[in-house]
């Protein structure tokens, strides 16, 4: 252990005197140095300030509408230096509630690799992470994200984060808190919703077990941009309860997305899938329906009737997504057939502005059950600085 | 278990120490910046030795092109081509980025050389940023047609297509002026 520790020591302080040597071998060679500051003098520093929203109408059929801020976001970055930074994201939920959305530190080690720590986004699929108004289309951010993908899914944890430029990647991995399946009173994991209602969001989150999550995105082809995400740990009980066989669950998932474009045609798709561990156990304990596997995928299609040149951009777009969170259910529990969702979006977002956008769109929406299916009506504005 | 985190405690610290000197920031990426110039220059150009030499601001500023240093490269006592290193917007940051000409004013090589906010980092790809010396010249660079589009990077891939724009509207006015 020592003699390893002393090798380890041996080759860093190395590196270290190698990269001194090297950099005043550099300044020597170019002495007008503080010129290129040129570049330098005029950085943005301190406080970045930003934010994005949505207002929406929502009209299903025969029932009343909802109107709603369904969310509006305030983003403060700190930067203390060219490497340190801090990220966050308040976000306030139909107006009254507030959730800190992100809140961690950035540091930079060196142009493709950087330390991550806080409350940050699990990087599963394409929402979760990009999740502004003003870059998917239809007014609601697409259901496979909501009931299979928790959206918006953060947790406390830690990891490195960067970019591969020769081959065109970005890669993260990190350790995060995971979801709450049990709290003592009552399992939260069902089987309409998934892992949805255990997300712990960082407030006062327990935590027992490690969970993994890490992306990898391909960007090397022009136009198409690829990501393969995996998630895989056990879900958290708090003290007292994790000790009862059932009150934790093993969870997997994958998640495979797909972006492309073509002049003024785009596509994107979405395939995810959960497995669960030990739902029967869990089942059985807490009187809950969660499935074994949860499945879904989306496919979507675009194109903008606008010139290129303009500011604006109007794209039509159709969206057709296919969804189970009882793809598969253990001994104890019955496959129910409402669970398995089939939705159509037709609509259009006429961008007014980069960073400004209105938005219509018609859905239907049904499920395995025969004569399911119900329309829905949707308007928004949404904005992205 | 222990052992194991103690080892990665003392890696981090040693990561940290050795990217950490008294100089200032800026200073240090300064240095950076000339490094990876240099190596650019060296991959890109058939010649082993050059110097570079450094001329006074030549390029109009705008949105996209906040900042900028114009040197010559100069091989063997001849001007051989032109290196400019360029500043530009992305989201709520600013990152830099080299261009290297030929005496033709063709662009040999754009490469990314800083970026510094977290979302849009994907312009630095090598293979997206080769269209920039595959198209034709005389032709100016336009977002999601000449210039395919990065989901996820969008506000940056349209800034650094403008910046390059800019950078050879400035570059032709001064072929034309005669003073290059």
């Amino acid at each position: 252990m020592r003699k390893a520790l002393l090798s380890l020591i041996i080759i860093f302080s190395s590196f270290v005197l190698s990269g001194q040597n090297k950099q005043s071998y550099d300044s020597l060679q170019i002495s007008s140095n503080q010129r290129i500051l040129n570049n330098l003098a005029g950085l943005p520093q301190g406080i970045t300030l930003g934010g994005y929203g949505e207002v929406l109408y929502n009209k299903p059929e025969n029932l009343n509408a909802e109107i709603d801020i369904q969310r509006l976001v305030l983003l403060f970055g700190y930067k203390f230096d060219e490497r340190v930074q801090f990220v966050t994201e308040i976000e306030f939920e139909h107006v009254k509630e507030v959730y800190v959305e992100q809140a961690f530190v950035n540091y930079n080690l060196t142009q493709g690799l950087n330390i991550r720590a806080g409350l940050m986004l699990v990087p599963m699929g394409i929402i979760n992470e990009f999740h502004e108004p003003t870059i998917f289309n239809g007014v609601e951010r697409p259901s496979l994200d909501k009931y299979i993908i928790p959206t918006t899914w953060r947790e406390i944890g830690i990891g490195l984060s960067g970019r591969l430029n020769r081959i065109s990647a970005r890669y993260q991995a990190y350790l995060f808190n995971g979801f709450l399946s049990h709290n003592g009173e009552t399992g939260l994991l069902k089987g309409s919703n998934g892992l949805r209602s255990g997300r712990q969001k960082g407030a006062e989150s327990t935590m027992n077990h490690v969970n993994f999550a890490g992306k990898f995105d391909f960007y090397g082809i022009r136009g198409l941009r690829l990501g393969v995400s995996g998630y895989h740990g056990k879900t958290q009980a708090v003290d007292g309860q994790n000790q009862i066989p059932g009150s934790e669950i093993g969870v997997s998932m994958l998640g495979i997305d797909g972006r492309y474009t073509y002049k003024k045609f785009s596509a994107r798709g979405q395939y995810a899938l959960a497995s669960l561990i030990d739902t029967d156990l869990y089942n059985e304990l807490t009187g809950r329906d969660l499935g074994s596997k949860l499945m879904g995928y989306y496919l979507e299609a675009a194109y903008n009737v606008l010139p290129f040149k303009n500011r604006q951009r109007l794209e039509g777009f159709v969206r057709y997504e296919n969804f189970n969170t009882h793809h598969e259910v253990g001994n104890i529990v019955l496959k129910n057939k409402a669970f398995h969702r089939k939705e159509w979006t037709f609509g259009f977002s006429y961008h007014i502005a980069p960073g400004a956008v209105y938005k219509m769109d018609y859905q239907t929406k049904s499920t395995a059950i025969s004569n399911s299916t119900k329309g829905q009506f949707n308007m928004g504005v949404g904005i992205w600085f | 278990m222990k052992k194991t985190v103690f080892l990665s405690f003392f890696l981090f610290l040693f990561l940290s120490l050795s990217s950490w000197t008294k100089e200032l920031h800026s200073d240090r990426e300064s240095k950076y910046i000339l490094k990876e110039t240099r190596k650019a220059i060296s991959a890109t150009f058939p010649f082993e030795t050059f110097s570079l030499e450094q001329k006074e601001q030549k390029l109009n500023t705008s949105t996209f092109l906040e900042a900028h240093s114009f040197f010559n490269i100069i091989s063997e006592d001849a001007l051989k081509g032109y290196a400019i290193i360029a500043t530009a917007p992305s989201k709520t940051d600013s990152f830099e980025y080299l261009l290297l000409f030929d005496l033709n004013l063709k662009i040999k090589k754009v490469k990314v050389l800083i970026y510094r906010e977290n979302y849009g980092g994907e312009i630095s790809s090598k293979r997206w940023l080769s269209q920039f010396i595959e198209s034709p010249e005389d032709d100016s660079f336009v977002y999601g047609d000449n210039i395919s589009a990065i989901s996820g990077a969008t506000i940056s891939v349209k800034s650094i297509t403008e910046s390059i724009n800019e950078v050879m509207v400035s570059l032709k006015r001064l072929e034309s002026e005669k003073q290059i």
